[in-house]
């Protein structure tokens, strides 16, 4: 198996600031990874400097086997990396049905040529991650779980080869956890890798191959989720050093 | 409405207006005339402002320039009316393109602000060139009846508003409105924003710049202070949001209403027209935030209660 992207030593600083220090992972094709850490470890600037929105102030980010450093956001969209964002960002005057046709329309590899198809892309999408019942609805009309899917929708849409899940299960029910995961699993199915940021531990527990820990920027555990999860410097990492 | 039957609707209207010159009086006929030159502005304005989300102060820049293009091309070269037109699209293009892709990049406000300016600039750079008459101005020649001016008009505003159609069922159209509703999620979707907003930014430079040739040769005098007018750029603002912004036919609803409103007003009240013309502007944009064109499409369902929903968002 041979790694569809891979972190070379990234460093991000900003100012005195460092919000991560060094890291190096690979992610291999067909693989889920998840991304565990603290609140303000890291986790959404890693995700921002993969996408593109951020670069990396040293280290490389090397997707495919070719690295992607300097190669706008909108072009690695295009390469095959789709995200979706902690902070939801639908285009909120737009239809639920149109905000995915966009993405069919500037995905990878072109995208779809005209609109009537990227619309009827979109339906599958939509179909695909439970939302066909509002497809003619304005997206700002969504409540909170339905925006998380439509966030699901819109990265698939683009026909991505990399997802990367900005927690989107945070806010939602146990049931509605349940069926994301399906999806999530789903989208694997269909020969997708994915970067998963979560906080909903047992979720990412059963969803993940492997996981990685990040604290203060820095990696701290890399392996099997049973594994890391019962590692020391990780339970300290979350709950604290245990006084005696 | 489905676009197919709205374009044919306005086909239908379209071939009433070319007839107008038929058995209108010479005043109707020029009072078309100003409001087919405005309702283009507008729409150059709905294509970066309506569709892009870029509050642009600098559409009058083109305008001006496609005006200085037609004079100086007749004037000084004894060119024809179209190849002094070429030259004033070219110069509003450049002019699109060089101050498009620095000041494109700043987001929101910031752009407005960065092209409030560039009218006052112009207008004191053309004052100081030689061959523009300088702050006298040219004069150009009349030899076209006020007919040829408004068919003129019309065409150029058929010919936009095809275009603007043509956008909003376009890729890249759908790439301008997701500039406009979340440029950083537009862009991890694959959009490469800097070239659709230029690209959004020259095709209104082109069509405003046309009509800006078309009214300086219609006038046949031009001068920096008429060329460059701020005052301008907010009238197509505030008619392309007062029929609808992001829409295909709501700014010249707005263009057409707001200059027979202006012009009753003038006749009317004179001295006193532009406080009644600035109250039409506050009601409207109290009862109808989002133009003319969103009343037509949701009054049907929701009757009165419209203008208190509306009136609601305010007060949140």
């Amino acid at each position: 198996m041979a790694a569809i992207l891979e972190a070379r030593n990234v460093t991000k600083r900003y100012h005195g600031l460092v919000a991560i220090n060094d890291v190096s992972f690979a992610l291999e094709r067909g693989e889920i990874l998840g991304l565990i850490g603290p609140n303000g470890a890291g986790k959404t600037t890693l995700i921002n400097l993969i996408s593109g929105t951020q670069p990396p102030t040293v280290g490389s980010i090397v997707f495919e086997g070719a690295p992607i450093d300097g190669v706008p956001a909108y072009r690695r969209s295009r390469l095959g990396i789709g995200r979706t964002f902690q902070i939801m960002r639908p285009f909120p005057g737009l239809t639920v049905l149109d905000n995915v046709a966009v993405g069919a329309l500037f995905g990878s590899a072109g995208g779809a040529g005209k609109l009537s198809e990227a619309q009827e892309q979109a339906r599958r999408w939509l179909a695909f991650v439970g939302l066909e019942k509002r497809v003619d609805q304005r997206a700002d009309a969504l409540g909170g779980p339905d925006r998380k899917r439509l966030e699901l929708a819109k990265a698939l849409a683009q026909r991505p080869k990399l997802l990367l899940l900005d927690e989107v299960m945070a806010g939602l029910n146990h049931v509605e956890i349940e069926e994301v995961i399906e999806v999530i699993k789903k989208v694997r199915a269909e020969g997708i890798s994915i970067l998963v940021i979560e906080h909903v531990m047992k979720a990412i527990q059963s969803l993940s191959d492997r996981l990685i820990v990040i604290h203060h920027g820095e990696k701290l555990a890399e392996g099997k989720p049973g594994e890391v999860l019962t590692d020391t410097r990780v339970v300290e990492a979350y709950l604290g050093r245990r006084r005696v | 409405m489905k676009l197919g039957i709205q374009l044919a609707l306005a086909a239908v209207g379209l071939a009433a207006l070319a007839t107008l010159p038929l058995w209108a009086s010479p005043v109707i006929i020029q009072f078309g005339t100003s409001a087919l030159i405005l309702a283009v502005l507008a729409q150059g304005w709905n294509i970066i402002g309506g569709y892009t989300g870029y509050s642009s102060f600098g559409n009058s820049v083109f305008y001006g320039l496609g005006g200085y293009g037609v004079a100086i091309g007749m004037v000084q070269f004894q060119w024809p009316f179209a190849a002094g037109l070429a030259l004033g699209i070219a110069l509003a293009l450049a002019f699109a393109l060089l101050i498009g892709l620095p000041v494109l990049r700043l987001r929101g406000h910031y752009f407005a602000i960065a092209t409030l300016g560039l009218a006052v600039v112009m207008t004191a750079i053309v004052s100081n060139i030689e061959i523009a008459g300088r702050n006298i101005g040219l004069i150009m020649p009349l030899v076209r009846g006020d007919t040829w001016f408004y068919e003129g008009s019309l065409a150029l505003l058929a010919a936009t508003t095809l275009t603007i159609a043509w956008i909003s069922r376009s890729r890249f159209g759908f790439g301008l409105i997701a500039i406009r509703e979340n440029e950083g999620a537009a862009s991890v979707m694959g959009i490469n924003t800097t070239l659709y907003k230029v690209l959004a930014f020259a095709l209104a430079s082109v069509f405003t710049a046309i009509a800006g040739g078309i009214h300086a040769y219609w006038i046949t005098f031009l001068d920096p202070e008429s060329a460059f007018d701020i005052g301008l750029n907010v009238k197509m603002i505030i008619m392309a949001v007062f029929g609808g912004p992001g829409t295909v036919f709501g700014p010249i609803l707005g263009a057409f209403v707001l200059s027979a409103i202006s012009e009753i007003l003038a006749s009317k009240l004179t001295s006193l027209a532009s406080i009644f013309f600035g109250i039409v502007i506050v009601v409207a944009v109290v009862f109808m935030p989002r133009g003319f064109a969103d009343l037509v499409r949701r009054f049907r369902q929701t009757r009165w209660r419209y203008f208190q929903e509306n009136i609601r968002a305010h007060s949140v």
